[in-house]
């Protein structure tokens, strides 16, 4: 009998800390609390099984380029989190730094670009400008002619950047944390959260058909699209509207593009996956849903929007597509920290972006949460900022 | 996926033709701080179910117009069909 990597369980009556939502974030912030604060005494709560929400329907890009200095640092430790995980855990990520390369197709574009470059540089990460004819040479089968509708005027490159095999990373956290004696509760929906004196005193839930008071003195929430709804079980109205978001895969071909593309104009992007198949996505549909749909509108936008880039791509077949919940913020960054409620911590607000900082999340809310310090790489990402009017200017991709 | 939005000028046209506007919310009153209008501008319930919210139909007569709609399965209660 081969031993199991995990095994899952019921929760108990009591425990130190709870983490709400089984996902990358829940299980990233379980994961350090117990490597780096020896609290081993958690359960992770996940009302579908685990991985079911953003973890497993994102396009697994890791990237340390977004604009908003605040919150840049944070995805460089990310990526280091990312890199050390696979020996931690005896584990294979299947971690590929292969580069993420942006197009930009007009003046204005590029001048963005050369923004965050300049952004970038300073705080050390390494990226670069490139005209077309440089990027040719990393990506053959670019179109950079003029027969584009809109044309490549330039683009940048960030070797840091890369892919996560997302299904690899949520077996692999639930390995790490089965191995250190945390308690891993699928089938577990959490219905309310018990609050006695502005403190935090538990969670309610059901278990089996039946439910259950589970007591802790830390509650975790990280729910990803559900954000909203969990946070209004302790009485917080969230920052956020739930979009659905969409993305798809072609058929398996040979290898031939070795980078992340992204075009920046066309809001388009796409990677080949080590199995073969290209992994498109990027569309964000303008309107609240809670409800996972794929439109034709997209893929036939999508696709046109790739043959723009690649047209010698035209006979691949679409094999499948998929969406996932994302819960924006206004301002594009994430909400992250403890809650007017004592003892009760939020990790949401990540729309879209969400797969590559989950380790750095997971890390910085671990060492929150165990020390009741703000973590510097975090501090501007409170709720309190849309109070106080000091967003963190993350969109850079305007919503429609 | 998709439904229609039965526009008061128009009559019934694909969701595509509209801008999405967000909850119905309450105003806040002529006196109100400005914590209570950023709260107003930046927070939502967000609900998962029923929900009361503005659409504007850009590719048309340009009216707001408030419907009634299941966000969890899309379908209108007031104001469309699917």
């Amino acid at each position: 009998m081969k031993k199991p990597f995990w095994k899952f369980c019921e929760p108990k009556k009591s425990y130190d800390a709870l983490i709400i939502g089984g996902g990358l974030h829940g299980m990233a912030a379980a994961y350090y609390l117990a490597r780096d604060y020896g609290m081993t005494n958690l359960a992770v709560l996940e009302k579908n099984r685990f991985g079911y929400g953003g973890s497993s329907r994102n396009t697994e890009i890791i990237r340390a380029n977004q604009r908003a200095p605040e919150i840049l640092p944070l995805y460089v430790q990310s990526i280091q989190l990312w890199n050390e995980l696979s020996a931690e855990v005896e584990w294979n990520f299947m971690i590929w730094m292969k580069g993420l390369i942006g197009l930009a197709h007009t003046v204005a574009g590029l001048n963005s670009m050369r923004m965050r470059h300049a952004t970038q540089t300073n705080l050390g990460i390494e990226n670069h400008i490139l005209t077309p004819e440089e990027l040719k040479k990393l990506i053959p089968f670019l179109d950079i002619s003029s027969r584009a509708a809109i044309p490549v005027v330039g683009g940048y490159y960030h070797p840091p950047g890369g892919s996560v095999r997302h299904d690899a990373a949520i077996w692999g956290f639930m390995k790490g944390l089965y191995r250190q004696g945390v308690h891993l509760c699928p089938d577990c929906e959490v219905t309310g959260i018990n609050i006695d004196h502005g403190r935090v005193t538990g969670v309610r839930a059901k278990v089996g058909g039946s439910e259950t008071t589970i007591s802790a003195p830390l509650v975790h929430m990280a729910p990803g699209g559900w954000s909203s709804e969990v946070a209004a079980m302790a009485g917080i109205t969230l920052p956020v509207v739930t979009l659905p978001l969409q993305a798809m895969v072609t058929e398996c071909v040979k290898p031939f593009l070795n980078h992340v593309v992204i075009s920046e104009l066309y809001f388009c992007y796409c990677q080949q996956s080590i199995k073969g198949d290209l992994i498109m996505g990027a569309h964000l549909d303008p309107w609240q849903s809670y409800k996972s749909y794929n439109t034709y509108e997209f893929a036939s936008e999508q696709a046109y929007f790739i043959l723009q880039l690649f047209p010698d791509l035209a006979h691949l077949k679409l094999m499948r597509s998929w969406s996932g919940l994302c819960d924006m913020t206004v301002d594009g960054a994430p909400i992250m920290g403890e809650l007017p409620v004592k003892g009760l911590f939020i990790d949401a607000g990540w729309g879209y972006f969400g797969f590559k900082a989950s380790t750095a999340c997971g890390k910085n809310m671990a060492e929150l949460m165990a020390t009741g310090e703000m973590p510097e790489k975090i501090r501007f990402l409170s709720m309190d900022r849309f109070y106080e009017g000091r967003m963190v200017p993350e969109v850079y991709i305007a919503r429609s | 996926m998709g439904f229609q939005i039965n526009c008061p000028n128009c009559g019934f046209r694909d969701l595509y033709e509209f801008k999405f506007g967000g909850e119905v919310k309450e105003r806040p009153g002529p006196d109100a701080d400005i914590r209570e209008w950023r709260h107003y501008i930046y927070f939502h319930k967000n609900t998962n179910g029923i929900h009361e919210e503005w659409w504007y139909h850009t590719f048309g007569c340009r009216t707001w117009i408030q419907i009634t709609r299941n966000t969890a399965t899309h379908q209108i209660s007031r104001g469309g069909r699917e």
